[in-house]
């Protein structure tokens, strides 16, 4: 009897609080988000960009929010190397050393190359980069597929 | 290997040993099933800590969020609704328990030496639940909780010297902001459950050491030779009463499918302000307290009825338990219960006989719609009330009260120098026009056109035809339609009105398409245009007053007045709803609760 309680009272608390298992509460992040022109990145030299979309985020409506920053690196024949600045290992926050020419994670010595390759470092893997495209010279990113 | 487990917890803790201890509790008398009032307090107070709990894991107590978050539980998650629900009637529920509790304790005499600090404790405890109610209906910051909450603090700020310093620090301001949500967030979930357990605990522990009050009929024989252990007895009584509860409690939130939740607070509104009810026999209590009299029925006779409470145990020093020998305390008790019940009763029927009081509670429950189905595509950051800023429903009804409302009464509000727009472009509303245009509620003296008399169900089926071209109206009746157009097209009618063509001219208006859009629109900008009234317009004309928008807007709102009138909503679903809207709300109700399943599943 007290089981029958208990279960009768758990259930729809347990349904309750896996929410967010069963549905999306941070959606609607533009698939491509615009994040300048190609010709105002320098070629070889990766440039930090801050990428703004619209989100929702549970309840709210975000439009032009913040919600992240990527590395962008141009090559001669104009393809395009977009990475996550976060370091793969931990999350850090990644910084471009320009004596090094190469991505350096100031909390771990993580160390990686122009190609996100991991040169050094705790890191299991390279830098995460993003599926990029160009469409009337300017450059757009998917920001959901890393 | 469990017996190792048990054994070495056991040596180490004494839980078994405490359980049993706690169990074998003697009940002299035996078990009673008016002993299951306490416990049963328990069990609803585990409910609410444990639904209080899981929501504060989506709640944001904020005045920008609150009111989002309490949405995304109600509308938007899986079962949310469902334990808000549990949450909001389960604080109704133990406020009734408490008091039913309260009374039982009473009448057992169960105050009496050596239990005095067992009954001050437990009105320490019931002062706790009221606050609670009063705490908590703030934070889904509508406008319900908002507006009563004012009048709770303008009440604590009628308490003689520090009356207002104590509501600015109980509202963490001069007026309400983030600081009053944080501070009564803190006092909710914080505060009183911290005060509510230490007293808890000591009123158990009391009850522990002095046992029960037996039924004072029974003799010292009986209670000396029937003793139960609390358990098996009492606690299986305590448990089908625990689970009779429960089973109340789910199927009144699933009748009421979940708890209400109106329009964001809006300060500039004039919504009615009412407490919940177990609150409203103090709030009716203050309209015969008037001027500087406020304060007897904010201060004087709340403080005297607590005070009575308090010190009940030391003014009523006999021993003995009997009713009969102690008519005094009965009579002041059972006073103090009739007058809170008849002032609730006074306060609930004088509400629903107010015609401007239902009226606004119909208009709180449409914006409360409203509300919810803006805030289903999204809630700006700048908080619950700007979902209504691109709303063109708020907007025309902005638009109607600074340039119709002047002339067109609405609900009984406004001037009544032109039609009365209640329910305007009703089929009601139609048919009663041509019942009597020099009604009162039409053109009075003014109308030219005579009075349409033919049977009602002809009536209803010139109305159906006239209005089937608006092209909003719900439930069309094609036969109807037919037997109407036969009546207008071969009547009267089209003597003066002109029907068919759109820019014909004749003495009445020109009626195709009476009441759509495009027609409301043209006479709107122009109804002294020789296809409307002409020279016999009394009208101004909006052309050069209202932009495009603006009148798209106010047209929206005059179809919203009408419960025939169809709304096309602005979601991408493009589900459609009657301003009415009630039905439409009841099947998004049952759509959350089957959701809920499917998600389950």
């Amino acid at each position: 009897m007290g089981g029958t309680l208990a279960a009768g009272i758990i259930a729809p608390i347990v349904g309750f609080v896996i929410h967010p298992w069963l549905k999306e509460t941070v959606y609607g992040i533009e698939d491509f988000i615009n994040i300048g022109k190609l010709d105002d990145f320098p070629i070889g030299i990766p440039k930090k960009m801050t990428v703004t979309s619209s989100k929702m985020d549970a309840w709210n409506i975000f439009e032009g929010l913040v919600i992240g920053s990527l590395w962008v690196i141009r090559h001669e024949d104009n393809s395009l190397n977009v990475f996550s600045t976060n370091c793969p290992h931990l999350g850090c926050g990644i910084d471009w050393g320009t004596e090094e020419n190469m991505f350096l994670c100031p909390c771990h010595g993580g160390v990686f190359d122009k190609s996100g390759k991991k040169v050094a470092g705790p890191s299991s893997r390279g830098l995460y980069s993003f599926e990029t495209k160009i469409e009337n010279s300017n450059i757009l990113v998917s920001c959901k597929k890393v | 290997m469990a017996n190792k487990l048990s054994e070495w917890i056991e040596n180490r803790t004494g839980l078994n040993n405490l359980l049993k201890k706690a169990l074998n509790e003697p009940v002299r008398g035996g078990a009673k099933w008016y002993y299951i009032f306490g416990s049963g307090l328990v069990f609803l107070f585990v409910i609410q800590a444990v639904t209080g709990i899981v929501m504060s894991s989506f709640y944001s107590p904020s005045s920008t969020a609150a009111w989002g978050s309490v949405y995304y539980i109600q509308e938007k998650t899986s079962f949310g609704w469902f334990i808000r629900g549990l949450h909001h009637f389960g604080s109704s529920a133990m406020i009734i328990l408490a008091i039913v509790h309260m009374f039982q304790v009473f009448i057992f005499g169960a105050y009496k030496k050596p239990r005095e600090l067992n009954w001050i404790s437990g009105v320490i405890l019931l002062i706790f639940l009221m606050g609670f109610g009063l705490t908590g209906y703030l934070l889904p910051w509508d406008q319900k909780g908002y507006w009563a909450t004012q009048v709770a603090t303008n009440i604590i700020g009628t308490i003689p010297v520090v009356g207002d310093y104590i509501k600015i620090l109980h509202q963490g301001g001069s007026d309400y902001g983030n600081f009053t949500l944080t501070r009564f967030y803190t006092l909710h979930v914080f505060v009183l459950p911290i005060s509510l357990l230490f007293f808890l605990f000591i009123h158990i522990a009391l009850f522990r050491k002095h046992g029960v009050t037996p039924y004072w009929k029974l003799s010292e024989e009986t209670l000396r030779t029937r003793i139960d252990p609390f358990w098996p007895n009492q606690v299986f009584m305590d448990i089908v009463f625990a689970i009779g509860m429960y089973a109340a409690l789910a199927g009144w939130v699933f009748w009421n499918g979940g708890a209400e939740l109106q329009a964001p607070a809006d300060p500039a509104s004039n919504y009615l302000a009412r407490p919940e009810w177990y609150f409203l026999f103090l709030f009716e209590l203050l309209k015969y307290c008037q001027g500087k009299f406020l304060i007897v029925g904010t201060v004087i006779i709340p403080s005297l009825a607590l005070i009575f409470l308090f010190v009940l145990p030391f003014i009523d020093r006999s021993e003995l338990r009997w009713p009969s020998k102690r008519i005094p305390f009965f009579a002041a008790v059972f006073s103090g219960l009739a007058a809170a019940i008849a002032l609730t009763t006074t306060t609930i029927v004088h509400d629903n006989r107010d015609i401007h009081i239902v009226h606004q509670r119909e208009d709180a429950e449409k914006q409360a719609d409203r509300a919810k189905k803006l805030a289903a595509n999204g809630i700006p950051p700048a908080g619950g009330l700007a979902i209504f800023l691109n709303d063109p429903l708020t907007l025309g009804e902005k638009i109607f009260n600074e340039s119709c409302n002047g002339c067109h009464m609405v609900k009984g509000k406004g001037g009544d120098s032109g039609p009365d727009f209640t329910n305007f472009g009703s089929r009601e509303w139609v048919s009663e026009l041509l019942k009597n245009p020099k009604d009162n509620k039409y053109f009075k003296d003014s109308g030219a056109m005579p009075p349409v008399k033919v049977p009602d169900e002809s009536l209803r089926d010139m109305t159906e035809f006239l209005l089937s071209k608006s092209g909003s109206l719900t439930n069309k009746n094609d036969e109807s339609i037919e037997r109407g157009k036969e009546l207008v097209l071969k009547g009267n009618c089209v003597i003066c009105h002109p029907i068919g063509d759109k820019e014909e001219k004749k003495v009445a208006p020109n009626l195709t398409d009476y009441l759509s859009e495009t027609w409301l629109k043209e006479f709107i900008k122009n109804p002294g245009d020789i296809k409307f009234y002409g020279t016999r317009n009394n009208m101004p004309g909006f052309s050069d007053k209202l932009n495009d928008k603006e009148l798209d807007a106010l047209i929206q709102y005059l179809f919203s007045l009408s419960k025939d009138r169809l709304l096309v909503s602005e979601n991408e679903n493009n589900e459609v709803y009657t301003s009415g809207q009630s039905f439409f709300y009841t099947k998004l109700k049952l759509k959350t609760i089957l959701d809920s399943f499917v998600c389950l599943r």
